[in-house]
């Protein structure tokens, strides 16, 4: 009993110790002059805005930001679930508040072409400032290999054969993936219809159905189902994972090179420079995090990081290039 | 065979302190997020994954599977003890609970509400584990035109819901369609009633205004009525009885009956647990010999309500794990939290971590078994609620609904649905109107609407005659709807050959 005492002592001494000794060093930096003239950023929880509902994929992504976050910066983030209108609700909340820096948005092209789709004031150039793009996920076509047509050929035969009424299927119309197919659709001079879901992940239980041919969206979506293969993917090269995919220039449809989904992070227009640099410096350290690229580039995802005003001018295009796709 | 050896070592990784005390805590989570109005499973379940992260992935799924499981419980403790359905799946539990309740019978609302959930629960994952892949294979196959079919059938129950308020009940469901229109058109992106507010692009959230009408609209007619004072027949909860094994076991048909429909509509990927208890609760009325006394407080309409949402869980599981394909708004959370520990939901997942599969089997098993226990000792506790002053009940009733409403997507603007709903529900009380047919229709008119346009892009207006199983939903609705009137027809019949 007195052993175990003795082991509890010394184990209430080391911690005392050790909490002593942190703050021994809080004061220190405190008495730092420089800091004290300009406040460090940042000096209170930074809500990460996220424009899904908690739990799906974009949601885990900005959790898993925030995990790896923590390993090179003392920034606190909490995430905050702003879901709905397919992030102009998230949108309208950024704008709501002061350009400070703490209130950080998660970003994917479907809110561009949200945007793009939907009357609205919004001005996605004027009123954010698209501070980092991380990802880029190529755009692809899946198939059942149960459907007698799962090779692009196949496909391409089937539509023919079906004359017109091939069934794609997907998310909601007007979205990022309908908007791949359609310029599929033109650049390999080919019909179909496209049926839209409620989620993609709907899409995929009608495809394992079997009731179409094809499904848009991103290869990491035929991982754990062996009945889902990818046939062609919209990129200028193979990915490293899917060695075996084809792109759609390999099969002779010319025009379909980069067609992706990005996803990244914003701010309000009118944040402090400081502060947004003190934002790359934290995605740049993010970005070459071996965990943060592992866990996507398994899922054939390129890990990238583009600054400031790449990402704008990125958003400027594919903004006015969905505008114009819209009018049609 | 060797189902049922992995099946056993599944339940091997259930011993040890960390799955029980997993299980343990998820079962009382679960409980009070059901219970809570305005925390649905799906958020009880999101609000705790990211506490998972770090924990080994087994014991992270056992933790939220617990929830899920217990949550679809906890929502018939509120529609029971103060007539306010904690989920949206515990609106038909108080189709009778809170008449038994009135009747100074809450004990055995309560009894048979956990037992139905209980059993319920332990069905559907029977079915889990036994069917999974057959029944997954099936519900792939399920075509739009079929859903809409579905959701026809669904909609049909309001004509034995109403009983001889029929029409009303009929507006009222109209009502909830016609609400479920606003907001951005689901297949062509077109504004319908939005008012040029990009609040109404969804629509309105249905928790809130589930909420408005059940619980606020509650508290404003109590102040119109200025009527406080205890109601006699709750007066003595000391005298409350439980009932004993053979009042349940009488009921045993039932529960095993609504369990089944429960599972399969749960299979059903975005059909869910509250269309399930509608269905359910509605076969049950239509089986009974005294169809007239549901409604009033008949222990089989908890039975048939509690059955099948809590049977639905497993339902909606079965795509997940088969398929990789969420059936549910919960499983969708569920989806992601196997994502964070880079497993992938699908038929692989039974191969390459045959160990999460099986100790998730077992952990349903035994999560309702803690579920059952926790509950028995709870019940005492849950009962007291309506011993509370209701002076002092309904402020907090108040409060809870505006938290509540505005906890689902931190918004004042739900809070202020939750309101309107509050005030158009006591409004509608008044005049006799049925507020569950407007959950219905809320429930039910988007699945109706977009099955509907889908079906038709994919095969035309024929379609939904050509496809045999549709027909035969939409057959069963047309004679489900006409049932009833050739009913009173030939009791008005009757009534006057016995006259003469």
């Amino acid at each position: 009993m007195k052993k175990l005492y003795i082991v509890l002592l010394i184990l209430l001494l080391s911690a005392t110790m050790v909490f002593a000794g942190g703050a021994k060093e809080a004061p220190a930096a405190k008495a730092e002059p420089a800091k004290a003239a300009a406040p460090a950023f940042p000096e209170k929880p930074i809500k990460l805005v996220v424009y899904l509902a908690p739990g799906g994929a974009g949601d885990i992504l900005a959790r898993k930001f925030t995990d790896v976050a923590s390993k090179y910066s003392k920034a606190t983030f909490v995430v905050e679930n702003k879901p709905g209108a397919g992030g102009i609700v998230a949108l309208e909340h950024i704008r709501a508040q002061a350009a400070d820096g703490y209130n950080l948005m998660y970003v994917t092209k479907s809110i561009v072409s949200k945007v793009a789709t939907t009357e609205t004031d919004i001005d996605l150039n004027k009123e954010y400032e698209w501070i980092a793009m991380l990802q880029v996920d190529p755009e692809c076509v899946i198939t059942n290999v149960k459907n007698k047509a799962h090779t692009w050929e196949q496909i391409f035969e089937d539509s023919k054969a079906k004359n017109g009424n091939q069934l794609w299927l997907g998310p909601a119309a007007g979205g990022l993936d309908h908007v791949t197919a359609q310029k599929i659709w033109a650049s390999a001079g080919m019909q179909a219809k496209w049926v839209p879901f409620d989620s993609g992940a709907k899409a995929i239980a009608a495809l394992l159905g079997q009731q179409g041919v094809v499904y848009v969206g991103n290869p990491a979506e035929v991982k754990g189902n062996p009945d889902l293969k990818v046939a062609a993917i919209c990129y200028s090269e193979r990915l490293p994972e899917f060695k075996d995919v084809p792109t759609f220039k390999e099969l002779g449809v010319n025009g379909v090179e980069n067609e992706v989904m990005w996803r990244g992070f914003a701010v309000k227009a009118g944040t402090p420079a400081p502060v947004i640099a003190w934002y790359e410096d934290l995605f740049a350290k993010v970005s070459n995090d071996a965990d943060w690229k592992k866990t996507y580039e398994s899922d054939g995802i390129a890990v990238v990081n583009w600054k400031k005003d790449k990402f704008n001018k990125l958003v400027a295009d594919d903004l006015a290039e969905a505008k114009a796709a819209a009018k049609k | 065979m060797d189902l049922l050896i992995n099946l056993f070592q599944g339940f091997g990784y259930l011993v040890g302190w960390e799955p029980v005390v997993a299980m343990t805590v998820g079962v009382i989570l679960g409980i009070l997020v059901g219970a809570m109005p305005g925390l649905s499973p799906s958020m009880g379940v999101a609000l705790l994954v990211p506490f998972t992260y770090k924990m080994p992935p087994q014991i992270a799924l056992i933790l939220l599977v617990s929830i899920y499981i217990a949550s679809n419980y906890g929502g018939s403790i509120t529609a029971v003890t103060i007539n306010t359905p904690g989920t949206p799946s515990a609106v038909v539990t108080a189709f009778d609970g809170y008449p038994l309740t009135q009747q100074g019978r809450a004990g055995e609302a309560l009894g048979i509400s956990l037992v139905a959930s209980t059993v319920g629960g332990i069905i559907g994952t029977i079915i889990l584990i036994f069917f999974s892949v057959p029944l997954a294979s099936l519900a792939v196959r399920l075509h739009p035109a079929e859903y809409f079919a579905l959701a026809i059938f669904g909609l049909t129950t309001v004509a034995s819901l109403g009983g001889k308020n029929w029409p009303k009940a009929f507006i009222a469901a109209l009502l909830g369609l016609l609400i479920n229109t606003i907001g951005l058109d689901p297949i062509s992106g077109v504004k319908r009633f939005t008012f040029g507010t990009y609040r109404l692009f969804d629509g309105f959230a249905l928790i809130p205004a589930l909420i408005g009408l059940f619980a606020l609209s509650e508290v404003f007619s109590r102040l119109e009525e200025f009527k406080f004072d205890k109601e006699k027949i709750e007066a003595d909860i000391n005298k409350t009885v439980w009932p004993s094994f053979i009042y349940y076991w009488k009921m045993k048909f039932t529960i095993i009956k609504t369990s089944i429909i429960g599972t399969l509509i749960g299979i059903f990927p975005g059909a869910g647990a509250t269309i399930a208890t509608f269905i359910a609760y509605d076969f049950t009325k239509r089986g009974s010999k005294d169809p007239d006394s549901f409604g009033k407080g008949n222990p089989e309409g908890v039975a048939a309500a509690e059955a099948s949402n809590s049977s639905s869980v497993g339902g909606a599981l079965v795509p997940l794990l088969a398929l990789g394909i969420p059936g549910s708004a919960t499983t969708a959370v569920l989806v992601g939290a196997l994502m964070i520990h880079d497993l992938n939901p699908g038929p692989l997942l039974f191969t390459e971590r045959p160990d999460i599969v099986y100790s998730l089997f077992a952990s349903c098993l035994v999560a309702n078994g803690i579920m059952l226990a926790l509950g028995l000792m709870g019940s005492r506790l849950w009962i007291k609620v309506t011993d509370i002053p209701k002076t002092v009940l309904f402020p907090c009733i108040l409060a809870i609904s505006i938290i509540g409403s505005f906890a689902v997507n931190y918004s004042f603007f739900d809070v202020a649905v939750c309101i309107g709903f509050g005030v158009a529900g006591w409004i509608l009380k008044k005049f006799d109107y049925p507020a569950a047919p407007i959950v219905l229709g809320m429930v039910l008119g988007n699945l109706a609407e977009t099955n509907f346009r889908r079906a038709v892009i994919m095969g035309g207006y024929p379609v939904f005659f050509v496809r045999p199983f549709s027909v035969l939903l939409l057959l069963v609705s047309a004679l489900s709807l006409a049932y009833p009137f050739y009913q009173s027809y030939r009791k008005k019949k009757k009534s006057a050959a016995a006259g003469k």
